[in-house]
């Protein structure tokens, strides 16, 4: 029945079809599938499938993501409360746009599956200073701090992820936090996240929740 | 020695010239080539005219640019803040959509001619027609009506709304939007624009599947081209991959000049295109900050040699990034001059 479930979820979630994604999910409920299998069992799953569908060109777009990691979200706001026992957060992640980037659709997208992936986000909004990332790091006991850009000179620029390291460096935070960079640029060279300072980047939004998640378990170590 | 006119008409017509058509665009360049800030030298489309004729002189390639950069096109339908960076192109720094509402109230200016935001633009546009007319192509950007969204109320929420409504409200914008795709393209084509540059982003299957390009992407680009037809239409989506639709581009829109993404393949592009079209190779620009000159020389070669054969086949750029070293452009280019000669065959 679960198998059921989640065919039908991924389905919908490649229609980019929210609301049959959400009806499947309520009658999951309803056939008594608990909401912790419902989301370790089919919303999770469904990030991995779409990872793993990414990785192997399968020819994903960014609405699919969006959509994705959009009812990730929302069914995992609904399915929480419900849970018998509050979940394990296995890790934080303050997200936010590098200073001068006002692309806000990338950030949005990983967080949807970072929050499902019971990573805890918190979202400083665009156009980030690199001392408030690290500030909220700091305050939010943030192991990792993603940095979005979605132009050239954003990515490579003096107050981006350049700066962020430098002040981790100054604060003698390094072993304590690392730097997730993604956005347009970085595909266009697959090198940059090094020059820039970053500890790892991620091709999109999906597969960013693996890449966080392994930098996560890389400081908990 | 031709001009970048009769190389351009020798690759649509698919007759011989003496090299490909080199499109190289340099934008934000212009600042630095005038000793001005972005800020002060975008005020002026005398200051934009000056620069282009000045860098197309000095480099030696085949187009020039009225456009000034994307935001400008948000300007024209309520804008009113940019941001200017120090080493990039400017920013739209205010949304004009900033809740479902705002969509009934947004104005379509009539005769988006005499809008002020229009008025530099169109006089650049008049000073490269005086001055270079005829000699080298003068290259407009027109954002398509799918993609205009996105400037006026921001990428993610624009998503949203697209994807999941609601549907009457997202129609109501796309419509407006196609109307002010349809009277920038008649003004532009007015004023003598010879290449028209239509940006979708959402006419490439990265960004949407391919049932929502059939069924919702297609019309919106047929209800954006239908009036004014589709002579000078270049087809564009941003630097995203396009070749698995090219076939419906050609078939429903008519549309004959495919401006691919630097991650096509420019050899099935242009098998696809068969003919029917100019297929324009487009060079990974970013990597022009990093790489050294056997590698840019290696590159451009390599997309030459995928292209070229058999001609109907143009070299080109996207946005160049403000911080590529001048070297590396020069080298680019010399290297798409003598690659791209059709007598070294």
């Amino acid at each position: 029945m679960l198998e059921q479930v989640m065919t039908q979820y991924n389905e919908a979630i490649m229609d980019t079809d929210r609301d049959r994604a959400l009806q499947v999910v309520h009658d999951a409920l309803a056939l008594e599938i608990t909401p912790e299998e419902v989301v370790f069992e089919v919303v999770v799953p469904a990030i991995e499938l779409m990872m793993k569908s990414i990785s192997e060109n399968q020819g994903v777009s960014l609405a699919q993501h969006f959509m994705a990691a959009q009812i990730a979200s929302e069914v995992v706001d609904d399915m929480v409360p419900r849970f018998r026992k509050a979940p394990q957060i296995i890790g934080r992640v303050v997200i936010g746009t590098s200073q001068g980037d006002f692309h806000g659709l990338g950030k949005r997208i990983v967080a949807g599956c970072l929050k499902a992936m019971m990573i805890e986000v918190t979202d400083l909004g665009l156009n980030v200073a690199p001392e408030r990332f690290v500030d909220e790091a700091l305050a939010h006991d943030a192991q990792v701090i993603a940095i979005s850009s979605m132009m050239i000179h954003t990515a490579r620029g003096e107050n981006g992820c350049r700066r962020v390291r430098q002040i981790l460096k100054e604060r003698g935070v390094e072993d304590r936090i690392k730097i997730a960079v993604g956005g347009a640029p970085y595909r266009f060279d697959p090198e940059l996240y090094r020059s820039v300072g970053g500890d790892a980047w991620a091709e999109n939004g999906i597969t960013a929740g693996r890449v966080i998640t392994c930098l996560i378990r890389e400081v908990r170590k | 020695m031709m001009n970048g006119m009769e190389r351009l008409t020798a690759a649509i017509n698919g007759t011989l010239a003496d090299r490909i058509p080199v499109f190289c665009n340099l934008l934000d360049q212009g600042a630095k080539e005038l000793g001005l800030s972005i800020k002060e030298y975008y005020a002026s489309g005398e200051h934009v005219a000056e620069a282009q004729l000045r860098m197309r002189a000095k480099y030696g390639y085949d187009c020039l640019w009225s456009l000034f950069y994307v935001g400008k096109e948000a300007e024209l339908l309520g804008c009113r803040k940019i941001i200017y960076a120090k080493d990039g192109p400017p920013n739209v720094g205010e949304m004009v959509i900033k809740k479902n509402d705002d969509i009934s109230r947004l104005q379509v200016p009539d005769d988006i001619t005499s809008h002020p935001a229009f008025a530099e633009e169109l006089k650049c546009l008049r000073i490269l027609k005086a001055e270079a007319g005829g000699k080298y192509p003068v290259c407009a950007y027109l954002t398509a009506s799918m993609t205009m969204p996105a400037l006026l109320m921001g990428m993610e929420k624009w998503m949203q709304m697209l994807m999941m409504g609601p549907a009457g409200l997202r129609d109501e914008l796309l419509t407006k939007c196609s109307d002010f795709f349809q009277k920038q393209v008649a003004a532009y084509r007015a004023a003598g624009a010879d290449v028209l540059v239509y940006s979708n982003p959402f006419g490439s299957t990265d960004f949407i599947p391919r049932t929502f390009f059939d069924e919702i992407s297609l019309p919106w680009m047929e209800s954006d081209l239908a009036p004014g037809g589709t002579a000078g239409v270049v087809y564009y989506c941003g630097s995203a991959r396009f070749n698995d639709v090219i076939e419906s581009v050609i078939q429903n829109l008519g549309i004959g000049v495919f401006y691919l993404s630097p991650m096509d393949d420019i050899a099935e592009g242009k098998k696809i295109v068969a003919g029917r079209g100019v297929t324009c190779g487009v060079i990974n620009d970013i990597m022009l900050l990093e790489w050294s000159k056997e590698e840019i020389r290696a590159e451009v070669k390599r997309m030459i040699e995928a292209g070229k054969p058999g001609g109907k086949f143009l070299f080109g750029t996207l946005v160049m990034p403000y911080a590529i070293p001048e070297e590396n452009i020069r080298t680019m280019l010399e290297a798409a001059y003598e690659y791209g000669r059709f007598d070294s065959e």
